[in-house]
């Protein structure tokens, strides 16, 4: 009873403990902290909020990208603005994006030098107490303490697990460590005690490259970062290993990395079923946001084995027909985003001859960031009567060469048993 | 100094024809006259045709509503009467011939009259009819994806095949209405000939869709074979049901063509979105067994793929100035 007690105690004293920490901190830090809002011009009103800080002592504010995308894609309809802890606002203007990261800086007018915060140099350890500052549902700024737990396994891009609530519009609001120094940046959160940040280097590399040379357009400084970013990746694909995994009699590649996850289901429990489907699809966790309903840099691979049970090979393909026109792409975005997918379609046997394929290949362009595409690939095996096996990826906001050599690679690694 | 009188319609279609050798012919709605007319406009003793040695003259009797020269107010009392004259008696119309008035020329027999005829033929009457319900059912049951019994398949199977059949019996009531023999078995011979030629067409389409790749060019041709075939049933079903020129038939069969297709275009463009995120892609399969062509490597397949994306990327210029 009496450790119990003790115990009791110990674990009070250090909640007070974290709370005394966090009011400090907070006061300490308020007058760098903004909260950032999208003013949408022609109705006055305020489109969408999210939180900022100072990171200069000229008026260079941090936020994250997607607080102020809308600005960065059509800047002739909104302003952007920040509101102080005294209740000022004034007009912000944007400097420049990493739009991979989800980071943005923007700046305001500062007459005098200003009080700022401190970019940490160094990483977190693993178990520190983190404290996440932002405005969250415009409800006043916060401040939340909460635990580093590593980088996200499986993220190509780098993100930090934190464990704390990070709700929505403390989006773009510093996370930092006791000493006051900025370690991440709170950026999504996966529910519960679930958030993830972006690491403190993303945004000091941002901030030096913005100090040596700041971007002549935004426009093209995104279509540079989408594209080093879709090289990386697809590079980062086409080296590792492709391993081949079984599906029926089918064989498909799994790409040994951390960030592609791969997941299954099959109707094996379904008696009265008129064929087996057995399902295997493999993606990557993240994408990148560029506006609205457009997303990117996503990579989806999806494989179908069919084998016929009390069908007649005839009616087992005119159904697998019907089942391929339900092929939607991942990436929703709309017409002023993107053109209008483009078809072809062959009879192709890969040099294995295992396997012959009717393969159909769409993609449509970028309207904004020259040179990238989505991309869209459907193998469909037209060799066996009472089985076949459909192949099936999409790669967003990649070039033209990328996705050729991961159309080639994909295309060979398929076959039969 | 013989006479023909035939009673026409507005339309000018032959009701009843009568030849006199007579110099005098009474015409009115009594029992006593030469030629009696139902017409409640008309009276008992209307108007009188007469020779008078030369030539033929009418004679009205003082009828209530009179009698006039074609559809005109022109009163036709007195009149010297030439071969192909119209005379409007009250709501009716009659037209006046002599002999050796000129008729058009003869049609020849088309050399399909027997294949036609064929097709009215009771047996393959009904072998068509049963081999497109026999089709239809056959369909439903592949596009099925539950388990079907045969009521599942006789029920849309027969359904379809009556609801095919409305367009014969259609053509047949109009020529029938207008005068014509309604001729309604070879018009369901016909059709149904016709619906199963559509069948068949359609496994070609497929065939051949299955069998080419995009590189293909001429596969808008497939696009022609329904209208081709649509052209065809449709000047049969005039040439069957109505007495026609060659040219208005062939006009006839060009504008219903023209309504069945033009009309589906149409209604597929006014619903077709500005913008669509879907990829539209030739998704036709058929079993092994139909694979006759030969297949690329994935190199060519590749290298064919830089077309597209020059395409795309043109698009994507264009649309953004």
């Amino acid at each position: 009873m009496k450790g119990l007690v003790s115990l009791m105690f110990i674990l009070m004293s250090s909640v007070s403990y974290a709370t005394e920490q966090a009011e400090i901190i907070f006061k300490k830090l308020a007058p760098s902290l903004y909260q950032i809002r999208l003013i949408d011009i022609a109705s006055g009103e305020k489109s969408s909020i999210g939180s900022g800080f100072q990171i200069s002592s000229d008026g260079l504010i941090a936020t994250n990208y997607h607080v102020i995308s809308g600005y960065a894609r059509h800047p002739e309809k909104y302003k952007i603005e920040y509101l102080d802890n005294q209740g000022n606002k004034a007009l912000l203007t944007l400097k420049s994006v990493d739009v991979i990261n989800d980071l943005a800086l923007v700046k305001r007018e500062a007459s005098e030098e200003m009080p700022f915060f401190s970019i940490s140099t160094t990483r977190p350890t693993k178990g520190e107490e983190l404290f996440s500052l932002g405005n969250p549902h415009d409800l006043g700024m916060i401040v939340v303490p909460g635990t580093y737990n590593g980088l996200k396994k499986e993220s190509f891009n780098d993100r930090i697990h934190f464990t704390g609530s990070v709700n929505s519009g403390m989006s773009g609001g510093p996370v930092v460590n006791k000493a006051t120094k900025v370690v991440g940046i709170n950026v999504a959160t996966s529910g519960n005690q679930i958030g993830f940040l972006v690491p403190h280097e993303k945004l000091s590399a941002l901030f030096t490259r913005y100090k040596q040379s700041p971007p002549e357009s935004i426009k093209q400084q995104m279509t540079e970062q989408l594209n080093n970013n879709q090289e990386k990746l697809i590079s980062s694909l086409l080296s590792a290993e492709w391993q081949i995994k079984k599906l029926g009699d089918g064989r498909f590649p799994t790409i040994d990395v951390p960030f592609i996850r791969c997941w299954g289901e099959s109707n094996a429990d379904k008696k009265e079923a008129l064929m087996m489907v057995a399902v295997a699809n493999c993606s990557l966790d993240e994408n990148t946001y560029i506006s609205g309903n457009f997303f990117t840099s996503s990579v989806e691979m999806d494989f179908q084995y069919l084998q016929a049970k009390k069908l007649s090979d005839t009616k087992f393909y005119q159904l697998f027909q019907r089942r391929l026109t339900r092929v939607m792409p991942g990436n929703k975005a709309g017409k002023d985003d993107v053109t209008e997918f483009k078809c072809q379609h062959d009879i192709v046997m890969p040099t294995k001859q295992n396997i012959n394929n009717k393969a159909v290949f769409c993609t449509r362009a970028y309207k904004d960031f020259a040179n990238l595409y989505d991309v869209l690939y459907l193998g469909i095996s037209i060799d066996k009567h009472e089985q076949a096996l459909l192949s099936h990826f999409t790669l967003a906001g990649v070039s033209q060469q990328s996705s050729q050599a991961f159309t080639k690679q994909f295309m060979e690694s398929v076959s039969w048993k | 100094m013989e006479i023909i009188i035939e009673e026409i319609s507005r339309g000018h279609k032959l009701i009843g024809r009568h030849k006199f050798a007579q110099s005098h012919v009474n015409i009115g709605r009594g029992y006593h006259s030469d030629i009696i007319l139902a017409d409640p406009h008309i009276c008992a003793e209307h108007l009188a045709i007469e020779h008078d040695g030369e030539c033929w003259r009418i004679v009205d009797k003082d009828s209530i509503n009179g009698s006039y020269l074609d559809e005109g107010k022109k009163p036709a009392n007195g009149h010297i009467i030439r071969s192909g004259d119209v005379i409007t008696l009250g709501k009716s119309q009659i037209r006046v011939i002599f002999p050796y008035h000129p008729v058009e020329a003869s049609i020849t027999l088309s050399p399909f009259e027997s294949l036609i005829n064929l097709m009215r033929n009771p047996a393959v009457l009904v072998a068509n009819i049963a081999l497109f319900a026999f089709l239809t059912g056959w369909v439903f049951f592949l596009n099925n994806a539950k388990e079907v019994n045969f009521t599942q398949l006789f029920v849309p199977a027969i359904g379809l095949t009556l609801m095919f059949a409305i367009w014969p019996a259609m053509v047949a009531l109009v020529s029938h209405l207008t005068k014509h023999d309604a001729r309604i078995f070879t018009q369901l011979g016909i059709c149904f000939v016709f619906y199963n030629l559509t069948w068949v067409s359609d496994f070609f389409e497929s065939l051949v869709r299955f069998n080419t790749s995009s590189q293909f060019s001429m596969i808008a041709l497939l696009n022609l074979l329904p209208i081709v075939l649509a052209f065809c049933l449709f000047w049969l079903n005039c040439y069957v049901g109505f007495h026609m020129s060659s040219k208005r038939r062939t006009i006839s069969a060009a504008g219903l063509t023209l309504l069945l297709f033009g009309g589906t275009f149409l209604v597929q463009y006014s619903k077709k979105p500005d913008f669509t995120v879907k990829p539209r892609f030739n998704s036709t399969i058929m079993t092994p067994s139909f694979m006759f062509a030969k297949s690329s490597s994935v190199d060519e397949f590749i290298t064919n793929s830089s077309k597209l994306f020059n395409k795309v990327s043109q698009e994507a210029k264009q649309k953004k100035q």
